[in-house]
């Protein structure tokens, strides 16, 4: 029995893997006992070599290391081509488990073939049947304590936030393709650590151990025990397993009845069966909000924060057949509010586009002072010092709203050891305690509340208090009033004055009420057709006769 | 380079076509990632089987894959697939289950073992100077008149754009008239019909087991990633590169070098062209 129950945990903790990398950033690899498999073949051939300790350790070392190496690659290069590749990397992890499996049949010499490796004993000399389930035992809550752990630090919330909003992220300057490249490396060597302990515990290697078969398997108890929680997949492993052992045999129909289970699970419940537990669990015991902690001053940004110029040069865009940009030129101030206006489809929310890098240049270039920015990946605008305001609220609507305040902080400050602190949480800068701070913004009574309750003009609060409180030298705001009651509105303009006036910062806003363009701007760029119509202050802008006749509706 | 090897390359690059085609359809228009793709393939290639089993005649072999397939797919799009327009991810898992569960039951019926058929056509005919199965010969050439005449269709009729209204929002579509629930099924029934068909015609080419599917699911897949969603053109050059490579690598080396190539091929393509050869932008 203790044998079987351990047999069930080394799935469990491959699954605990697989659990991480899918319930929390959404990435799903379908080729994990690629992980396994190898991690258990190289166990295999060391306890046959029958080395010592010490040197065994440090190969195993080695080997994970190369494993997270491989998995990070791997994952990074295929997500930094698109956001959007989640279902062809699990089809590329799942071409590489068969590729992986067929080269252990036939790789006779190193990997024992189709009949495997065996004839070594376990770990330690501990007999499987008995001592080394401890080891099992012990590397389960190890997994497990690591887990909970890691759920309880910023790097839990960051991969959420990748899952429930990646270009936000990207414009908040978190490289999202690396973040799940280090995800999948972390699942990885999770599932090596399973098949090194595997090897050890069965005493045979077979190539199914890198199989296809196995991957399914370890998917599907994920799926059933739950991959939202930590002991999700290990509650699914066992509940599966010990089913599978006692039906398997006298019940014909048995994987048929697994693969009913899978597709219902997928379609009715996705939190599995710990969804169940935990929601019997919570009405014993309701979940107590906890009290915020005591904000600490965040650390300085680590941007260049001079004022600089924005430089267009002749910037054109182009979409298929669609010319949205034709050679646009203009060259602002370093300091200072500049309006953005021009009838719809003028190209404005596409020049700032161009200028976050969502969109690559097909001709000309931006400078921003001596750098040049165009067509750079999004999540290196704010290491520019550009920051961004998206014409739709762009924020994490699963997530409440102190932890969507809480990403925004760690905007352009995070470094490596702050993933791993609980007080990077308690950050607060001077620009986001200015917008929370002031009596109007609605924000401060719903901290707790998940973002997808807030009506739209919170939502624009929130999304311009996340873009601030990186502090940007260029804020980039995409129409920061639509949707606003005047009240809202007069208070947005507030907001923004006072945030150049006190950083003396470079601001660019779309916005298409006039009276407002008219009270915060310094200059005023018209866009019209992709061009520039005129680019002035506001009282000269209003007598240009083009821009009369594209407002007014004259002959051009 | 030997015409055995050419006429190689034609026999692969046109089943890949084939089979890649559903794929396309159902993952390109209706933006389902149907894992089950390869399913398809595997049952229509188990027609002959039930054809001789059920004593039939061998020109019933079309029907009864017909019968077999189409029914099982237009069940599972109205079941299944139908609450899953516009949910990508959760479609590659439903689908991974129903990939699962019509190799289960497949395997109930007709067992692990290998399976075998015989073509219709048998005999050799002299092409470029060597013998080549004749059978091979008039899949290619049927092959490749289906696509010239699919694409003749494609050029002049507008359901085409008529599913991608259907999926990019359905209720617009509906209320402009469109006949939602009969367009998805259709295009559905019709992607895994195709899928069959390729089954059927490559069964007496390939041992016929339920395990089969998976290999054609990963090797159509690597051939929409190549070529690019969206356009017949695309299939085919991805089609052209996928099997090109992998029928010459493994000519020249081994198959697992070939299957390695193309799936680096793939992630390279994913990496630094992720819309495919025929996509102008980025």
């Amino acid at each position: 029995m203790a044998y079987q129950i351990g047999l069930y945990l080394i799935y469990g903790i491959a699954a605990q893997g697989i659990g991480f990398l899918w319930g929390k950033t959404g990435v799903l690899p379908l080729g994990q006992a690629l992980f396994f498999g190898i991690a258990a073949y190289v166990t295999a051939i060391t306890l046959r070599a029958e080395g010592n300790l010490f040197l065994n350790l440090a190969l195993a070392a080695i080997v994970l290391a190369v494993i997270a190496g491989f998995a990070f690659v791997l994952a990074a290069l295929v997500f930094r081509g698109r956001n959007e590749s989640g279902p062809y990397f699990s089809l590329i992890t799942l071409a590489l488990v068969m590729i992986a499996e067929q080269v252990a049949g036939t790789a006779t010499s190193l990997t024992g073939g189709f009949n495997g490796m065996s004839g070594f004993n376990s770990l330690g000399n501990l007999d499987p049947f008995g001592g080394f389930y401890y080891v099992i035992v012990a590397a389960t809550v190890a997994v497990s304590l690591f887990l909970f752990i890691l759920n309880r630090l910023p790097v839990n919330l960051i991969a959420k936030a990748v899952l429930d909003n990646e270009p936000r992220m990207q414009l908040l300057g978190f490289p999202t393709h690396m973040i799940k490249g280090a995800a999948f490396a972390f699942s990885a060597m999770i599932a090596a650590l399973a098949g090194g302990l595997f090897a050890s515990h069965q005493g045979i290697v077979t190539p199914t151990s890198t199989g296809f078969a196995l991957s399914a398997e370890l998917v599907i108890l994920t799926a059933v025990g739950g991959r939202f929680h930590v002991l999700g997949p290990l509650i699914g492993a066992v509940i599966v397993g010990w089913a599978s052992t006692e039906l398997r045999d006298s019940f014909p129909y048995w994987e048929l009845l697994m693969a009913v289970v899978f597709i219902l699970v997928v379609l009715k419940a996705p939190g599995g069966i710990s969804e169940l537990f935990e929601a019997a669990f919570r009405r014993v015991r309701p979940k107590t909000p906890t009290s915020a902690a005591p904000a600490v001053t965040a650390p300085e940004t680590r941007f260049d924060k001079t004022p600089r110029p924005l430089r267009f040069e002749d910037v054109r865009l182009k979409i298929g057949v669609v010319r949205i940009l034709n050679a646009v030129s203009f060259d602002t101030p370093a300091t200072g509010i500049i309006s953005v206006i021009g009838p719809n489809g003028a190209g404005k929310t596409s020049a700032l586009n161009t200028i976050t890098g969502n969109l690559s240049v097909t001709g000309g270039r931006i400078m921003l002072g001596e750098v040049r920015i165009d067509s750079r990946p999004p999540h290196t605008a704010l290491s520019n010092g550009i920051g961004r305001k998206l014409q739709v609220p762009s924020v994490f609507f699963s997530l409440s709203v102190s932890e969507n305040l809480a990403i925004a902080m760690m905007a352009g400050r995070l470094r490596m050891s702050d993933l791993f602190k609980p007080s990077t949480f308690q950050w607060r800068s001077k620009s986001l305690s200015d917008v929370l701070g002031h009596p109007s913004v609605p924000l401060k009574e719903e901290m707790t509340d998940p973002v997808e309750y807030l009506p739209q003009g919170h939502r624009q609060f929130l999304e311009y208090a996340m873009t601030v409180a990186a502090e940007p030298s260029i804020l980039l705001l995409d129409e920061p009033c639509a949707g606003l009651s005047p009240d809202e509105t007069a208070l947005m303009t507030k907001l923004v004055q006072s945030y150049q006036s006190e950083t003396s910062r470079l601001v660019i806003v779309i916005e298409h009420d006039m009276s407002i363009v008219e009270a915060i701007s310094d200059k005023v760029l018209v866009l019209h057709l992709g061009k520039v119509l005129a680019f002035d202050d506001y009282d000269k802008v209003r007598q240009n006769p083009q821009v009369q006749a594209v407002y007014s509706g004259g002959t051009k | 380079m030997s015409s055995v090897l050419l006429l190689n390359l034609a026999w692969q690059i046109s089943t890949l076509a084939l089979v890649a085609l559903g794929l396309a359809i159902v993952f390109g228009k209706l933006r389902i990632m149907n894992m089950a793709h390869g399913e398809f393939v595997m049952i229509g290639a188990y027609a002959p089987v039930i054809t001789s089993m059920l004593g039939l005649p061998g020109w019933l072999q079309l029907p009864v894959c017909l019968v077999t397939v189409g029914p099982v797919a237009f069940v599972l799009e109205r079941t299944i697939i139908r609450h899953l327009y516009g949910r990508m991810f959760d479609s590659l898992l439903a689908t991974w289950g129903i990939a699962i569960l019509l190799r289960e039951i497949v395997e109930l019926i007709f067992g692990r073992g290998y399976q075998s058929v015989s073509p219709p056509i048998a005999g050799t005919v002299c092409v470029f100077g060597a013998d080549y199965p004749a059978y091979r010969i008039a899949v290619i050439i049927g092959i490749l008149l289906g696509f010239i005449g699919l694409y003749w269709w494609n050029t002049r009729s507008k359901t085409g754009t008529r599913i991608k209204a259907m999926v990019g929002n359905p209720n617009l579509a509906e209320a402009i008239g469109i006949n939602t629930a009969r367009l998805s099924a259709g295009a559905f029934v019709f992607g895994c019909c195709t899928a069959g068909l390729a089954g059927l015609i490559l069964a007496p080419t390939v041992r016929i087991e339920p395990m089969m599917g998976l290999d054609y699911l990963i090797r159509s897949f690597f051939a929409l990633v190549v070529g690019g969603l969206g356009s017949l053109e695309g299939l085919g050059i991805g089609s052209g590169i996928i099997a090109g490579t992998q029928t010459f690598l493994g000519a020249v080396a081994s198959q697992t070098y070939g299957y390695l190539a193309v799936l680096t091929l793939s992630i390279l393509f994913l990496w630094l062209k992720p819309n495919g050869v025929r996509s102008s932008s980025r």
